[in-house]
């Protein structure tokens, strides 16, 4: 019974999986999901007695993009690791502040010393003829402004570094 | 079968409404040519158009936006209109009348008509003259402080700034008190200079949770003028729709009738020929103000199709071919409910970052009374440099209720892969309660999405997500990781099969 794992927003879930003609039973945490490849890409989910749909590709760097419900998660497996993180892709870093991409800078409101607040506006980049206010993630203090209004950025140069504050509340 | 009104059109756009017009041409046996630049020499538009011509670099400017190689495609592929959509070139005087010099049809208003109703301090003077209500402010642009604190003043705070050049909810600020007042101006200024190169702002009073109702409206070149009904556009996002529908909960028959009759007014006084939309703001009275006029297609124009029967494309290219108004238009009624959807290449779950990618995977939702516009296909790549739209959701069905229900399952079974949207989210403001209530001002989403819970479904998502991502492993090539080759988006059979034998299966 061909058995696999994936990790989705850093949660690890396993699956083990049993082919039954067209169709494959996979179960998870419990759960049987019978699942059945309909056209390419796009597969049906039969799941206590409720049938569902749902379109999965692989991702431009090796995970898998699975459409469900309106909403798209990304899954990978443990060995898709080294490939994660495509250009872009500052997700989980709390403590610098990147552009969403390639725009100019029209407003930086903070200075280094500043305290910022998760949900505050750090920058603003102008980008497909709108304004674009990035929020920092996380309560820390400015630590460094590498870039001032004006200027052109990229999405891989931080514009604004922050000391993040510890949070005595996380594990 | 009646002769053919144009030869051929060239439609001077890009994405879903290129596609949408070129369907247009098809129904009336007119030929159709399309433009692309670099960045959309493999787009769907390109690739359904009977003729298509390189424009140029990616860049607007440098393509779409560029009057003379749009003139010279048609004139190279023989052309006798033009029709521009809406945004580039839509409400740009210079286009018609470039058309006018090289004896191609616009299909559109005149010059004359856009210049007016484009200026919305121009037009809120002329509107006044012909006694449609207006939002009180200023009626003439300025650039002295001092000139648009003394009309703060008078209107009352809160008080709005808003480009004299375009809508869109670019170049608009609200202001609150005087001493936002100089910032605010600043910040229009700026967003209007950059959006539509003119940096003109004026002022007026700020309406607080009104409502967007819309009309459409239709003139011939034989003074006959009519409208559509209306379209409450009141799901807006940074003043930029999202959600539409129409009719609209807070209209009745007399409402609807006396708005009706004044968006026909209107067009009227401003001479107007071919579609346009009178955009009212019906505050928590029932009052309604004239706020300003569109002078081209809209991108909602759909819903209306859908609940009058009526094909909005085909009109305007009748109407500038010098016909007057389809019979099929006269005695309209508004016949169940339609509402419409604008997919765009964001991030609904990150602050509506704009979504750039290829596309890996595209299928549309189908079903009776739902329609998709829609300008991509899987294989295609979604760059920053256009405007981010790439396809509507519309759905009709006999009551609202029935509508929402159907647009949710219909966002649900919508699949792209490989750029982002706001589906989710849309889903979310849809079964809203207040949405279902009706209850739609422009602060909708302000008021009640601002806190999104982290909707768990007790992990059955996720769950899903992974039986279907092992099956995927199993059924697929994991081949490079690079490079959006078909075999990407759209694995071949060989691929899905998986290992198989000729002739019978000993182990099932």
């Amino acid at each position: 019974m061909p058995k696999h794992e994936f990790t989705i927003n850093g949660e690890t879930i396993e699956c083990s999986s049993e082919k039954h003609g067209r169709q494959y039973e996979v179960k998870v945490l419990g759960r049987t999901f019978t699942v059945t490849p309909t056209s390419p890409g796009l597969f049906s989910v039969l799941v206590d007695g409720q049938v569902h749909s749902a379109a999965a590709v692989v991702g431009a760097d090796g995970s898998i993009l699975v459409d469900i419900k309106a909403s798209v998660l990304e899954l990978r497996e443990p060995s898709d690791e080294e490939f994660a993180g495509g250009a872009g892709d500052h997700g989980e870093e709390k403590d610098k502040i990147f552009a969403p991409m390639p725009g100019k800078i029209v407003k930086l409101p903070v200075k280094v010393g500043d305290t910022v607040e998760p949900r505050q506006q750090v920058v603003i980049v102008e980008a497909m003829k709108m304004e674009n206010p990035v929020v920092a993630k996380a309560r820390g203090k400015v630590k460094a402004v590498h870039f001032a209004v004006g200027d052109q950025v990229d999405t891989e140069s931080p514009i604004v570094e922050l000391e993040l504050e510890e949070d005595p509340a996380k594990a | 079968m009646s002769e053919k009104l144009f030869n051929k059109i060239l439609i001077a756009n890009r994405s879903e409404i290129a596609v949408r017009i070129i369907n247009g041409c098809r129904v009336l046996g007119i030929g159709s040519v399309a433009v692309y630049s670099e960045a959309d020499i493999n787009s769907k538009h390109r690739l359904v158009a009977d003729e298509s011509v390189a424009i140029g670099p990616p860049p607007p400017g440098e393509s779409y936006l560029d009057i003379d190689k749009i003139i010279n495609a048609a004139r190279e592929t023989g052309c006798d209109a033009i029709h521009p959509g809406y945004g580039f070139l839509a409400e740009n005087p210079d286009l018609p009348e470039r058309c006018a010099q090289e004896k191609i049809t616009f299909i559109g208003p005149s010059a004359e008509a856009m210049r007016l109703m484009g200026n919305k301090v121009a037009s809120r003077v002329k509107m006044a003259e012909v006694d449609v209500p207006l939002i009180p402010g200023m009626t003439a642009a300025a650039t002295e402080l001092d000139v648009f604190r003394k009309a703060a003043e008078k209107a009352g705070y809160p008080v709005m700034i808003k480009a004299a050049a375009g809508g869109g909810g670019k170049g608009m600020r609200v202001v609150n008190g005087p001493g936002e007042l100089g910032d605010a101006i600043e910040a229009a200024r700026r967003e209007a200079k950059n959006a539509f190169g003119d940096d003109t702002v004026y002022l007026e009073k700020f309406i607080a949770n009104p409502r967007h109702i819309e009309f459409q409206v239709l003139a011939d070149q034989h003074g006959n003028c009519i409208h559509l009904f209306e379209r409450e556009c009141s799901i807006q996002r940074r003043h930029q729709k999202i959600i539409e529908e129409t009719p609209s909960v807070a209209l009745d028959a007399k409402l609807r009738a006396r708005m009706g009759a004044a968006a026909v007014n209107v067009a009227r006084a401003a001479d107007y020929t071919n579609a346009g939309t009178v955009e009212f703001l019906l505050d928590r009275d029932g009052n309604f103000y004239f706020l300003e006029m569109n002078t081209r297609l809209q991108v909602e124009h759909p819903i209306t199709e859908l609940v009058t029967g009526t094909d909005l494309v085909v009109e305007q290219i009748r109407i500038a071919a010098g016909k007057p108004l389809s019979d099929g238009l006269k005695n309209l009624t508004q016949r169940g409910h339609a509402i419409e959807c604008r997919l765009y290449a964001e991030d609904g779950d990150n602050n509506f970052m704009p979504s750039t990618g290829t596309i890996r995977h595209y299928s549309e939702p189908t079903g009776p009374g739902i329609r998709v516009d829609s300008g991509i296909m899987a294989g295609m790549e979604i760059t920053i440099d256009y405007d981010p739209i790439m396809a509507k959701l519309i759905v009709h069905a006999p009551d609202r209720q029935t509508a929402i229900t159907k647009m949710v399952g219909a966002l649900e079974s919508y699949r792209i892969l490989g750029v982002k949207t706001s589906r989710k989210f849309m889903v979310e403001a849809l079964c809203h309660p207040e949405f279902r209530a009706g209850r739609t001002y422009t602060s909708f989403i302000d008021d009640n999405m601002s806190e999104r819970a982290e909707q768990d479904d007790d992990g059955l998502s996720r769950e899903m997500a992974a039986a279907v991502a092992a099956v995927l492993s199993m059924t697929t090539v994991r081949g490079s990781v690079t490079g959006a080759g078909p075999s990407e988006a759209s694995p071949t059979p060989w691929q899905v099969m998986g290992s198989w034998q000729i002739g019978d299966s000993i182990n099932a």
